[in-house]
């Protein structure tokens, strides 16, 4: 009897709660909301984004806040969990518009959800400047209220590939002699990254040997890494965010896997170095940012500068990588705040027309958006592992340290 | 009496979107797992069989329709490749067109799939047959999950539904009534028959059912073909309602919708006409408010709530209901204690 009491307690309860939305006071606040993977495969990636919007906002407002049309404003973000579900951020994404009244979003963590969750705000047209979502079947859907700040998928390892074909020339060889092996988890950030690194191998005529696509909550890759200890590829490319790039370095260092050329995404979101200590050197990681770079707008000051102080707001980084993933979605919050004070009205219509016409210069890179919404005014640098340290070595431009090949 | 508790049902299915227009898509989600609670209490509380492989049939359906929406206008290979930059469209009349066949191919196939599938599936029983269903479709969500001509693990973007968000919102929502409606009438009248005998005949024990000359195997694909038609129509919905669907989570989510839909059975009441609805209700109601109210936390609340309700409350509500008011569902008691008859 208790038990059906208790039950009945928390329906009317819940019944109660659900008919309360919360109302969004637009006096003195910019709500913007999210739906974040704080739960499930995403979730340490998840909260590296969630992070780098919390630090962003917190460092707008201590500054006196958003400065629309002569009045300032605070941000803040009402944030769901969207559990790395698809299902679940489509509806919450829904709840954040419909019920919670948010006009403004800022992305969810990865492909996956992006494409969930890009419907439905461009259904109802509200504008969603995304961090972590570099897929290009996001931009190929005629969305105009998606705005992606980082760099699409395909370029995450196309320096790696080059770096292949250059290295097979001085070894005296042809490009089309390298040899590739891909594991790539089933999902649709890692396919993008394999078809832009498959589109480049057939541009040198490279050959694949082995293509792996691996389960999602990426754990065990042994089989796919006999067959790379077996065939001896020249290159192998590992994608499957921080759990595939934690899996890869753990298991390529238990089987003794040797390869001259390993590429992976997702090294510094996964600490291989912190976890994996000496295995991880020698690793190619493709990254959006790095605190090296010379990148710099007076607001965050420069790459290093925004690096330090992150890792002075957040102690848990102190002795980590911070992850780019972090820094793009700080960078998210800036363009809105850019947006805002350009269109000098909260409208979100006037918003999206504005965050359209950004072209910044930020710690994180240029940003520029094309018609589609990707950011075209930032490339993609490749960072390999030397002795512990992160050193960019790709692309020309940008490289500081020479590659070394083949690696440990 | 009972006619007035459906015409009251059905008034506040209509009114509540109209009400409470912020709300639709929740009142959305809510049918859907009115009707796979419904669906799988054929089985698992009338016929006795408990299957966790029913989603199967919900992401059949969403692939089935997602490939009739999107093939009405583009070619399907195309749409979903990786690298694609290609911008697609899609007319009014394409996407109506395309709805309605997608969802009405989605149902037909589903259950025509029902009668193979239960062909080799209904020789298991009791955990053999739980865990056999259950690796139907952890098996078709891999075997999408590699398949590129349909998006492998990118899933397809569903068409996008022309016009103001809030049509199409009702649009679909009212879909989803009328499904869950006519769904509970067809189960209603099944149970109401020889056929509804039956199946709980093969519940109680299936040798006798099958000595007393019953057609069991026979009677067992029937009513899984009657479910997977409403699982498959219902997941075609919802593959528009989310508008993004992909193998693992969305459409074959086997540990989320596949499992809720158990729970939500288990906590109405097993078996009875009502219990599938009302347990669904109240789990919905429930899950929506610790989901967001106790972030981080959601799983364990879910947890705690299966493990209360299979350790104390394994007759659900419409159980105890039945228990306590028997009168209430037209069985007749002899004599009743005392203190209840002075209460009343």
């Amino acid at each position: 009897m208790s038990v059906i009491t208790k039950f009945t307690t928390a329906a009317a309860l819940g019944a109660a709660l659900v008919s309360m939305p919360l109302s969004a006071s637009a006096e003195e606040f910019i709500t913007l909301g999210s739906a974040i993977s704080l739960t499930g495969k995403y979730s340490t990636n998840g909260l590296h984004a969630q992070n780098g919007y919390d630090f962003a906002i917190k460092k707008i407002n201590d500054a006196g806040g958003v400065d629309v049309g002569g009045t300032k404003y605070k941000l803040r973000v009402i944030y769901y969990d969207d559990e790395s579900t698809p299902a679940r951020g489509a509806q919450l994404a829904e709840r954040l518009i419909a019920q919670d009244g948010v006009q403004y979003m800022l992305g969810p963590y990865s492909s996956g959800l992006t494409k969930a969750i890009a419907p439905v705000t461009e259904k109802y047209q509200i504008p969603m400047v995304e961090a972590e979502g570099a897929s290009r079947s996001l931009f190929n859907k005629g969305y105009k209220y998606l705005f992606a700040v980082l760099s699409t998928s395909e370029q995450y390892l196309a320096s790696a590939i080059d770096l292949a074909a250059g290295m097979a020339e001085r070894e005296g060889k042809s490009p089309s002699d390298v040899k590739i092996a891909m594991a790539f988890e089933n999902d649709p950030f890692s396919l993008d990254v394999r078809a832009g690194v498959a589109d480049d191998a057939a541009k040198y005529g490279m050959q694949i040997v082995v293509d792996d696509k691996l389960p999602r909550d990426l754990s065990d890759m042994s089989a796919t890494l006999t067959k790379v200890k077996a065939l001896k590829p020249d290159l192998l490319v590992v994608s499957g965010h921080s759990k595939g790039a934690a899996t890869a370095v753990r298991q390529i260092g238990e089987m003794g896997i040797s390869v001259p050329m390993l590429a992976v995404t997702h090294c510094e979101a996964a600490d291989v170095t912190g976890k994996f200590g000496d295995t991880a050197n020698g690793i190619l990681c493709s990254t959006q940012w790095a605190e090296t770079l010379t990148y710099e707008d007076p607001f965050f000051g420069s790459a290093a500068n925004y690096n330090e102080e992150f890792k002075a707001a957040y102690p848990e980084y102190a002795d980590k990588k911070v992850p780019y993933q972090t820094a793009q979605a700080s960078a998210a919050v800036w363009v809105f705040k850019d947006a805002f004070e350009r269109a000098g009205t909260l409208d979100k219509e006037a918003l999206r027309d504005a965050i359209a016409e950004t072209d910044l210069m930020t710690f994180y890179g240029g940003i520029k958006f094309s018609a589609a919404g990707n950011n075209v005014a930032k490339p993609m640098v490749l960072r390999q592992i030397q002795d512990g340290i992160y050193n960019v070595v790709a692309p020309p431009e940008f490289a500081s340290h020479e590659l070394q090949w083949p690696r440990p | 009496m009972k006619w007035l508790v459906y015409i009251a049902f059905i008034a506040i299915s209509l009114a509540a979107p109209l009400v409470f227009p912020a709300y639709t898509q929740q009142f959305s989600a809510l049918w859907v797992l009115i009707i796979l609670a419904m669906t799988w209490d054929m089985q698992g509380g009338q016929m006795g069989y408990n299957s966790l492989g029913n989603i199967f049939f919900f992401g059949f359906g969403m692939y089935v329709s997602a490939v009739v929406q999107v093939s009405i206008a583009h070619d399907i290979g195309e749409y979903t490749y990786a690298g694609g930059i290609n911008v697609f469209q899609f007319t009014d009349g394409q996407y109506f067109t395309g709805l309605v066949l997608g969802v009405a191919a989605a149902g037909i196939l589903c259950a025509l799939l029902a009668f193979p599938l239960g062909w080799i599936l209904f020789g298991l029983r009791g955990p053999y047959f739980a865990i056999g269903t259950l690796g139907v479709a952890i098996a078709a969500g891999e075997m999408v999950g590699t398949w590129e001509w349909v998006g492998a693990g990118q899933g397809i973007s569903m068409p996008p539904f022309p016009g103001n968000p809030d049509t199409a919102k009702f649009v679909l929502y009212i879909m989803n009534m009328i499904t869950g409606m006519v769904c509970f009438a067809v189960i209603a009248w099944l149970y109401s028959t020889r056929f509804g005998l039956a199946l709980n005949a093969i519940r109680d024990d299936e040798q006798k059912a099958e000595g007393m000359g019953l057609q069991t195997l026979w009677i067992k694909r029937v009513c899984w073909a009657v479910a997977a038609f409403f699982v498959g129509i219902c997941g075609a919905i919802y593959g528009n309602t989310v508008g993004f669907i992909e193998p693992l989570e969305v459409a074959f989510q086997t540990i989320y919708l596949g499992i809720f839909m158990v729970v939500a059975v288990l906590l109405g009441g097993k078996g009875t006409l009502w219990g599938p609805v009302v347990g669904a209700i109240v789990f919905h109601t429930l899950k929506e408010v610790t989901w967001t109210h106790f972030l981080g936390w959601q799983w364990v609340a879910l947890g705690v709530l299966i493990v209360v309700i299979v350790v104390y409350f394994q007759e659900g509500i419409m159980g105890w209901l039945q228990r306590q008011r028997p009168e209430w569902f037209g069985i007749r008691v002899e004599s009743r204690e005392p203190e209840a008859e002075a209460a009343t």
